[in-house]
């Protein structure tokens, strides 16, 4: 990273610090934590999806076993907030080796229709076990996040936001070394030139599973923390305007940019949030904003930002 | 199992069957003929079954025109859809990735524009025909068993547009070899449009069935659309009769998945059996090469 980037990363993490004591109001608060949780989940799908060159369309399926993994583990199985966060994040990684199996013969669309079924099936199992999961009524009332003595909702908000906070921090850390490592050297290697990297002695299917399981696990926290925060666990978690939402962050950013994914959260949760009284109207708006991005901007905001100031 | 339950499942095999073909036809003629899958295939459905209830019902003029209004309306939407959301795209390296993000929000544009401009509450369609019809000592209604008969025919116009007339042959030509297909001069753009508007039209139909079996909603396509995405990948799109066959077993293996172990289970075990094909023989089961 050059100086002018870490002074940039510093400047930004200071500001989004100070944000909840300049501006006391909750509500923003509240969009500010849903952003922070879309930007860890759109930037490790960036990963697999845009590094990895691996269309994974099970993505949004790592994050709701996230979502159910925390809901099951502290409602039913009586475990404690904090393990049950961190179990979002092996189970959603033991569901990315899983989906990585039949990943790694497949090529193209093949891959986005195997991953797709699979997300529907994890949907499906969750909808059909409703004595575990509330079926199509999801559960509520989960448990919260305690410190001792203290509970993180108190203060407006305050422990959430700086929690969400610190796991972007930490998973876009994460990304960033992933991707400067030889690992994600050779997982951009075999994304552009697949033949050539084989030859180069670089196995398709370790890196497959590599790049899917490391996509899947701040994915999954993701999902824990976002279920922690709500207190519910919904069906909806797997639905397509959280989909589309998503793919719109993505493609906002841009592919292979970690950050760029991370600022097109923060101004697109808000978009969203400040629509919500537009109904229809602002699916419809997300709807052709990615059409127009992919037809006008085909690298992102990001990149198209990036070639004005360079 | 009783002979009246082996009955009652063939019987309800071959309506789902009817369906799934008719809607799986459609998303195998744009995937072979442009390589990539059209997530907003479910939606012509809606459009279709949503246009013929507004000609039918909501203006009262007969189901006939609205049949026609129906089909008409989906084939023009379908190829605008090609037009805006594909097409633009075709020559990009990443064009199956970009394909599915633009039909998927095509698909949401096409479902609020559906809730805008009728509602969330549930419709339904009159049916084909009244009454009941008895198969084999099995009751079902007239409108399933219309169906069941005029699927093989509109399989059979198909088949004969595809194989059998110049514009089929072209765009059976462009599906095969896109370059050769250009340098003899045939109109690519108006072909893939055409391949739109054909399984557009294909789907308004499934979606008239499916409107008067139940209750039409902005999001009825959803699910049918599923449906059609396991038996294209079932039966591959080498070949016309690949999805067709592919349709009646599923629809056999959902009817006998729903007696046997229940209506909650069935779409587990579709996807299971999608996901198992795909790692098996993801050219599908009467594919030839894959494209």
């Amino acid at each position: 990273m050059t100086r002018r980037g870490v002074v940039i990363g510093l400047a930004a993490l200071g500001l989004l610090a100070a944000l909840p004591f300049v501006f006391p109001v909750p509500y923003l608060r509240h969009i500010f934590i849903l952003a922070f949780i879309y930007a860890v989940v759109a930037s490790n799908w960036d990963l697999s999806l845009g590094y990895g060159g691996i269309f994974n369309f099970a993505h949004v399926a790592f994050f709701s076993i996230g979502v159910y993994g925390y809901g099951i583990l502290t409602k039913l199985a009586g475990w404690s907030p904090w393990a049950a966060l961190a179990a979002g994040g092996v189970l959603a990684t033991l569901a990315a080796v899983l989906v990585a199996i039949p990943v790694l013969r497949l090529s193209g669309i093949y891959i986005i229709l195997v991953t797709f079924a699979f997300a529907q099936l994890v949907l499906q199992l969750v909808v059909s076990q409703s004595g575990l999961t509330g079926g199509m009524m999801g559960m509520v009332g989960l448990p919260t996040f305690q410190i001792p003595g203290y509970n993180l909702a108190r203060d407006g908000k305050l422990g959430y936001y700086f929690g969400a906070l610190a796991l972007l921090v930490v998973s876009t850390a994460f990304l960033r070394a992933f991707v400067g490592s030889r690992l994600g050297l050779a997982i951009r290697a075999l994304r552009d030139d697949p033949d050539y990297a084989a030859a180069r002695g670089i196995s398709v299917a370790r890196q497959r599973i590599l790049t899917l399981a490391a996509s899947a696990f701040f994915t999954g926290v993701a999902g824990a923390y976002y279920a922690a925060y709500l207190r519910i666990a919904s069906p909806d978690a797997f639905g397509v305007s959280l989909l589309s939402l998503l793919l719109s962050i993505l493609l906002l950013g841009g592919l292979a940019s970690i950050y760029g994914p991370v600022v097109a959260a923060l101004v697109l949760t808000f978009l969203s949030e400040a629509s919500v009284d537009l109904g229809p109207w602002r699916h419809i708006a997300i709807a052709v904003v990615i059409i127009v991005v992919v037809r006008i901007w085909p690298g992102g905001l990001w990149s198209a930002l990036r070639r004005l100031s360079s | 199992m009783s002979g009246d339950a082996l009955v009652t499942i063939a019987v309800s095999a071959l309506v789902l069957g009817s369906l799934y073909a008719v809607m799986a036809l459609g998303l195998a003629v744009v995937w072979s003929s442009l390589g990539i899958f059209n997530f907003a295939h479910g939606l012509f459905m809606t459009l279709g079954a949503y246009v013929a209830w507004q000609v039918a019902a909501g203006a009262g003029w007969g189901l006939w025109p609205g049949i026609v209004a129906a089909v008409a309306a989906a084939m023009a939407v379908g190829a605008v859809a090609c037009e805006l959301l594909v097409r633009p795209f075709l020559g990009r390296k990443d064009v199956v990735l970009v394909a599915v993000i633009t039909t998927l929000a095509g698909a949401t544009l096409i479902e609020n524009g559906v809730l805008l401009a009728w509602g969330g509450r549930p419709k339904q369609l009159p049916p084909l025909a009244t009454g009941t019809v008895n198969l084999f000592g099995a009751a079902l209604s007239a409108h399933e068993a219309v169906i069941v008969a005029i699927t093989p025919l509109i399989l059979l116009a198909v088949w004969l547009f595809l194989g059998r007339t110049r514009l089929g042959a072209a765009l059976r030509a462009v599906a095969q070899n896109h370059e050769a297909a250009l340098l003899m001069g045939l109109p690519a753009a108006r072909l893939y449009a055409l391949a739109f508007a054909l399984a557009a039209g294909l789907a308004a139909i499934a979606g008239i069935f499916l409107g008067a079996i139940r209750f039409m909603s902005p999001a009825m396509g959803g699910d049918p659309l599923l449906k059609a995405m396991v038996v294209v990948i079932f039966g591959g799109v080498a070949r016309f009769a690949g999805p067709v066959v592919a349709a009646y077993l599923i629809g056999l293996i959902e009817a006998v998945s729903t007696y046997a172990i229940g209506l909650y289970w069935t779409p587990s075990v579709l996807f299971l059996f999608m996901i198992g094909t795909l790692m098996l023989r993801p050219q599908g089961l009467f594919g030839g090469a894959r494209r």
